[in-house]
């Protein structure tokens, strides 16, 4: 099934071109991995994607406009002056909030949860932001270097929750550096576009 | 709206200097203004009220200085985007929040230094009902002016906002000024709510859009 399509999406920053006539689509089961080198625009497709930026040619559909999407950004979301503890709490409720505390256990957050978020690591901080989609019910995963900041656990963890995701029929863009350890179809920005 | 007024409430709630940081400010000038002048050379019931409106204006304008740019600055104004596709929601929960937390608190602060200026104490109700009117005013202006200057610090923009805050003022001198001779106050009362609702509307309209341009 057809979750999303972009026809010849276009856009500029001062004049410079980050991608020009850009058509994908990306299907409920598959994955979407978007390369690119610094400044080459992976960040902004993203957000075009979610609508958070407007293209300046092209068009983005869902097929279905009440999809459930999980997104992280570049920018994790987080409250410094809150504990993860907290933090899970304004995010969740229910059985998600247990789901998010499972998660936090399985990313070795479970003995810091209580300590502030601002003292917690680069890493550990990421992790916290993570849970944020990896607790949540989606249809559409959209994650922006979600492995940047953590350890060989953690990202296994993370490849083996997209593995299942994918299996389950969810749909998954993702922006990296790092070759992913599923299946995907790749776009490449900028100079390794050429 | 309500799981919005509950988070916000949450986070306002663990920012202990946003909130406790404008009351004590508050306090601290109502208090330390007569203590610093010779008041047996002055007349204080003549112009302490001044003092009261202009720490209202100076804590209401505190009080707003962070009411964005932190869920700009960390990514949450993104995930919110996601959720409900606007903004107006959100400012809305924000700004009663503020409102409630910091703005009622701060007028029950005023009106009872407003003893000081020689209100009688049967109007304490409706000078507290004015100052509380008044922050819901200036909140919702000054919440407007940190939508502006998100990413340039938000100070400026509530600077920038701060002559809009005039009508306020001049508004809220002429009520007290009724509560004092008993005149006129209903008509006044009515105007200042009449605003409140007007401005309570549009405002996050126009906060959401300002918002958004930042995102984009």
């Amino acid at each position: 099934m057809k979750l999303i399509s972009a026809q010849n999406l276009s856009y500029k920053i001062n004049e410079k071109k980050l991608f020009h006539n850009l058509s994908f689509e990306v299907h409920s089961g598959k994955g979407l991995h978007i390369k690119g080198g610094n400044g080459s625009g992976k960040s902004t497709l993203l957000k075009i994607i979610l609508g958070i930026t407007s293209t300046l040619k092209g068009h983005i559909k869902l097929d279905n406009q009440d999809l459930k999407i999980s997104y992280l950004g570049h920018k994790n979301a987080i409250k410094n002056y809150l504990t993860p503890s907290q933090n899970l709490q304004l995010l969740f409720n229910g059985d998600a909030l247990i789901h998010a505390f499972e998660w936090l256990d399985k990313l070795d957050l479970f003995l810091v949860q209580d300590e502030l978020t601002a003292n917690l690591s680069f890493g550990q901080q990421k992790k916290l932001a993570l849970i944020r989609v990896l607790a949540q019910p989606s249809e559409l995963i959209v994650l922006d270097e979600p492995f940047v900041g953590l350890d060989q656990d953690a990202t296994e963890l993370l490849n083996s929750f997209f593995t299942t995701k994918l299996s389950e029929g969810a749909g998954l863009i993702l922006t990296s550096h790092i070759q992913p350890s599923f299946e995907c179809q790749v776009i490449a920005l900028g100079k390794t576009n050429a | 709206m309500l799981r919005l007024i509950k988070i916000e409430s949450a986070k306002l709630f663990y920012k202990l200097k946003s909130w406790l940081g404008p009351m004590l400010i508050m306090i601290l000038v109502l208090t330390a203004f007569p203590l610093s002048i010779d008041i047996s050379k002055f007349d204080l019931e003549k112009f302490y009220f001044s003092i009261i409106v202009v720490s209202l204006l100076m804590t209401s304008f505190l009080a707003t200085e962070g009411m964005f740019e932190e869920d700009f600055e960390d990514g949450s104004l993104e995930q919110e985007f996601l959720v409900e596709q606007d903004f107006y929601k959100l400012v809305l929960s924000k700004i009663f929040v503020y409102v409630c937390f910091i703005g009622i608190p701060i007028a029950f602060i005023g009106a009872i230094f407003s003893f000081a200026n020689g209100v009688e104490i049967k109007n304490f109700a409706k000078v507290f009902f004015l100052l509380s009117l008044s922050n819901l005013l200036l909140f919702n202006l000054f919440a407007f002016g940190n939508a502006l200057s998100i990413n340039k610090g938000a100070m400026l923009g509530v600077l920038t906002t701060l002559p809009l805050a005039l009508p306020v003022i001049i508004l809220l001198g002429t009520a007290i000024r009724s509560i004092q001779y008993g005149d006129g106050f209903l008509q006044i009362m009515f105007l200042m709510i009449g605003s409140g609702f007007l401005i309570s509307a549009i405002m996050p309209i126009i906060i959401s859009a300002a918002l958004k341009t930042h995102i984009d």
